[in-house]
């Protein structure tokens, strides 16, 4: 770090440090006024001070004024705070059984990226690509896209941002100048976007929204009933972004054997699979084995966890590592999320907001799908996919109710509609670092970008359409 | 009666005779008189060991001090008794005096022991002491707190000024004094200024600020008595003086209005090269001090000193008077014994001093005192970011 000293006239500093303050009292402010009033007709008092907690949490949640973990933490002490439940049991959200299955995986994830066994696939799957410009694009996508599959797309874009930057370098591609750079960080932020809504592992979105589910009594979604629905979805947007790709932006580079060399003396550099990576391989075959096979039997957390208890038995991490590389907060704002969905869910908060604003504007089980999909890829744009997730779904769920449509439906349509957000620096972490390497200017990618949001739109209702009643999954008429 | 202004700059420049029936030890360990002259203008007067030479007397009647003027005028003034704290010795036994010198609510310290001043022969009235500096012992920050600590138990002190001395490195001194000032700012509440060369780079600056500087001194030294030589050494004192400006215009967009401040040394050059100087540091919203130390009586170099108290006064005027249009803030100078300060100029000219005396006197009271010390750490909190390299 370096330190810099803000110039700025004193006033603006102070209002760009402080702003925050008169914003808090004003929120702190509103929970008390609204404390104080009586609940509106049809709501209970407990529903009524839920609604308040939620409705605190999205303004946090949407304005990020407190890190999405610590709204996290809010939204688990405001309930009994507030009186709407005990703590006991507000606290006890916190230990539902996808906050351990995205602890397990997010273990996983931090393994791999230790062991170098996710940079040695992603090595192994772009070698082959220096062949043309358009084939090094494709398998930089594939190499993104497939390890999304297995590890969180955040995770996978921290591995694949070096090997990208020194490809780019390689090639003398100009951060200023180079269509061909642009294209190379969008190809790795945008495969891993699609990847991400492949499998459960992907993003923790969907292990959320699955935990949202259960909390709300609709059943539950395996991994393979995840992946299975999700399919054409990934293999249209993987495509469609692969020709979106090469065709709107121009390929100013002839050839990339260049970029062969680096790729090579990367491999050389790893030497040869350590036993540890060739047990971690093994390991991470048997989760997803299990996770399809035996998920519903014995759970999705409990496979994930034994996988981690398995990590420590051969010692192929260390604590020190997890408390290191570990999101660790990601965790604690999933125990917030599916408490304040759960309060709404038994306070009946959310069917009386339902009934309030959203009904009256909905008319068929269609248009809450559009209204839903659409909402959650414009929101994903500006905020975390999980707090979309969080926001979106217990509503949504409520709607369905109302509707007679199966819960999972919301489900389905939240989660992977709140992971395909391409524009905005804001939206993903993979987006994000596609920015931060300095060759991409939002002006440019706005319109491939929304390109690609429109039809991610489109196809997901396609395959609503056409390919989840396939799987017994039925929007409705 | 004696302009007060001007009849500092005469101690400063000609010293004292002292009456036999006068307090002992009258003067401080580096043969200083502390007296405070009507409208309280401090000053530290050496006395004149020649005898004769100096117009002024110190006489007491009672507990009154007067000054007598070529026997013609009797100026009552306050004598200050030296400090007690400067016989005391920290933990590690290093006598306080031996560590930092008081002047007014201005403490100031060498840890390098390093006075550039001293070092070339001259008698440092700053650090109140001579080529001596180099043969005190070594002493820790640790021995800088207590000893800051015990004077303060005496007298209230505002600003501690740790010099650099003469570095060659592209710091400029600071990183050796991090420790010094981290070791302040750990333990005492006193606002803090560096005396240092200028860095190679402006990121030094930022640093300097961040690490809980308040006030920053680059002396300037822009007057090169062999400027028509020509050749290479004239091109290196332009370089060098251009950099030197460039660093002190940066350091003042980053510190606050005032607080980056410059020594001028009158009397080793012309006067009109000082006038020039003190425009040239006005415009980069930088405050001159003008250090009036004239070699004592009966040295070498008093022959090349060209100010003399009467030949100096204007360009104190011209300082007041250009600082005082500016919104500069003149009071970090203040209290000051060993120069005129840009606001005792005031004396010297007809010109109103507008709000910043009202300020000076207000920052010198303590409510005054501790809304300046908090003013302060908010800016440096507000200000000091930390961005990835």
């Amino acid at each position: 770090m370096q330190v810099k000293i803000d110039t700025r006239p004193l006033l603006i500093v102070i209002l760009s440090r402080w702003w925050r303050f008169p914003v808090f009292l004003l929120l702190g402010y509103a929970i008390h006024y609204g404390y104080g009033q009586k609940p509106p007709e049809g709501l209970s008092l407990e529903g009524y001070r839920a609604l308040l907690v939620f409705l605190t949490c999205l303004i946090l949640w949407v304005t990020r004024l407190l890190p999405l973990a610590v709204t996290g933490l809010f939204a688990m002490v405001a309930p009994p705070l507030l009186g709407v439940m005990p703590a006991k049991e507000a606290f006890a959200f916190f230990g539902s059984e996808p906050v351990f299955f995205i602890m397990g995986v997010f273990i996983l994830a931090t393994a791999l990226l230790k062991s170098g066994l996710s940079t040695r696939l992603a090595l192994h799957l772009l070698k082959s690509g220096s062949k043309s410009p358009k084939r090094l694009v494709l398998h930089i996508m594939l190499a993104s896209a497939l390890l999304s599959f297995v590890m969180s797309e955040h995770a996978v874009a921290a591995m694949m941002f070096p090997l990208i930057v020194i490809i780019s370098k390689r090639l003398n591609l100009s951060p200023q100048g180079s269509s061909y750079g642009r294209i190379l960080f969008l190809a790795m932020a945008w495969g891993c976007v699609i990847g991400g809504i492949a499998t459960m592992l992907g993003g923790a979105r969907v292990a959320l929204a699955v935990g949202l589910l259960q909390e709300a009594k609709g059943g539950t979604i395996t991994f393979a009933q995840w992946t299975v629905a999700m399919l054409p979805l990934v293999l249209v947007l993987f495509v469609f972004c692969y020709f979106l790709l090469t065709r709107f932006f121009s390929i100013d580079i002839e050839t990339v054997e260049e970029a062969d060399s680096a790729i090579q003396s990367q491999i050389r550099d790893l030497g040869r699979p350590v036993m540890e990576e060739q047990f971690l391989g093994l390991l991470m075959i048997a989760a997803i084995f299990s996770w399809v096979f035996f998920g519903m039997q014995f759970g999705m957390a409990s496979i994930s966890i034994l996988a981690v208890v398995l990590l420590f038995m051969f010692r192929v991490v260390e604590w020190k590592d997890l408390q290191e590389k570990m999101e660790w907060g990601v965790i604690l704002m999933y125990g917030g999320a599916i408490a304040i969905s759960s309060i709404l869910n038994s306070t009946g908060a959310g069917l009386w907001f339902t009934k309030q604003f959203v009904l009256p504007h909905l008319n068929s089980t269609w248009m809450l799908m559009l209204a839903l999909s659409l909402l959650s890829i414009l929101l994903a744009e500006a905020m975390s996919p999980s707090a979309v997730v969080a926001i979106v779904v217990p509503i949504g769920m409520s709607v369905a109710k109302q509707f007679g449509l199966d819960p999972k439906v919301v489900v389905y349509a939240v989660a992977s509609a709140s992971g395909l957000a391409y524009a905005l620096p804001m939206s993903t972490p993979p987006v994000a670092l596609a920015y931060s390497s300095g060759y991409l200017r939002m002006k440019e990618v706005i319109l491939p970008a929304s390109l690609m949001a429109l039809v991610s739109w489109l196809t997901l209702l396609l395959t609503a359409r056409f390919w989840w009643p396939v799987l017994g999954i039925h929007v409705g008429g | 009666m004696t302009n007060i202004a001007l009849l500092k700059l005469q101690l400063l420049y000609y010293g004292i005779r002292a009456d036999r029936d006068l307090p002992s030890p009258l003067t401080n360990p580096f043969g200083l008189v502390h007296l405070v002259l009507p409208e309280g203008l401090a000053v530290s007067v050496h006395l004149n060991e020649n005898g004769t030479d100096s117009p002024f007397l110190l006489r007491r009647e009672g507990t009154a001090f007067f000054l007598d003027v070529a026997g013609k005028e009797s100026i009552p003034v306050q004598w200050t008794p030296p400090l007690h704290s400067y016989q005391q010795k920290t933990s590690s036994r290093v006598s306080v005096s031996e560590i930092l010198t008081v002047h007014g609510d201005f403490i100031a310290v060498h840890p390098s022991h390093a006075c550039r001043f001293g070092q070339s022969g001259l008698s440092c009235r700053y650090c109140g002491s001579s080529q001596d500096i180099s043969l005190h012992p070594p002493f820790t920050p640790r021995d800088l707190v207590e000893a800051i600590q015990i004077v303060e138990q005496e007298k209230r002190c505002d600003v501690v000024c740790l010099s650099s001395g003469h570095v060659e490195t592209a710091d400029g001194g600071i990183e050796r004094l991090e420790k010094w000032v981290s070791e302040i700012r750990k333990h005492l509440n006193v606002l803090i200024a560096l005396d240092l060369v200028p860095p190679e780079t402006n990121d030094w600056i930022d640093r300097t600020y961040a690490m809980g500087v308040d006030a920053l001194y680059y002396d300037s030294d822009f007057f090169n008595p062999n400027d028509e030589s020509g050749g290479e050494p004239r091109a290196i004192f332009q370089k060098h003086k251009a950099r030197q400006l460039e660093a002190l215009e940066y350091a003042a967009r980053i510190f606050p209005t005032g607080a980056v401040l410059s020594h001028l040394v009158i009397g080793f050059e012309p006067l009109a090269e000082t006038r020039a100087s003190i425009d040239l540091l006005i415009d980069r919203g930088v405050v001159p001090v003008l250090a009036y130390f004239p070699p004592y009586d009966g040295s070498d170099l008093r022959s090349r000193w060209t100010a003399t108290p009467e030949a100096a006064q204007e360009i104190y005027a011209h300082l007041y008077e250009r600082l005082v249009r500016t919104r500069i803030n003149p009071h970090w100078v203040q209290q000051y014994d060993v120069v005129l300060t840009c606001l005792e100029g005031r004396f010297l000219s007809n010109e109103s001093p507008r709000y910043h005396l009202k300020l000076k006197n207000f920052y010198e009271t303590r409510f005054g005192r501790a809304l300046r010390f908090g003013m302060a750490r908010l800016r440096r909190h507000l200000r000091v970011r930390e961005v990835p390299a």
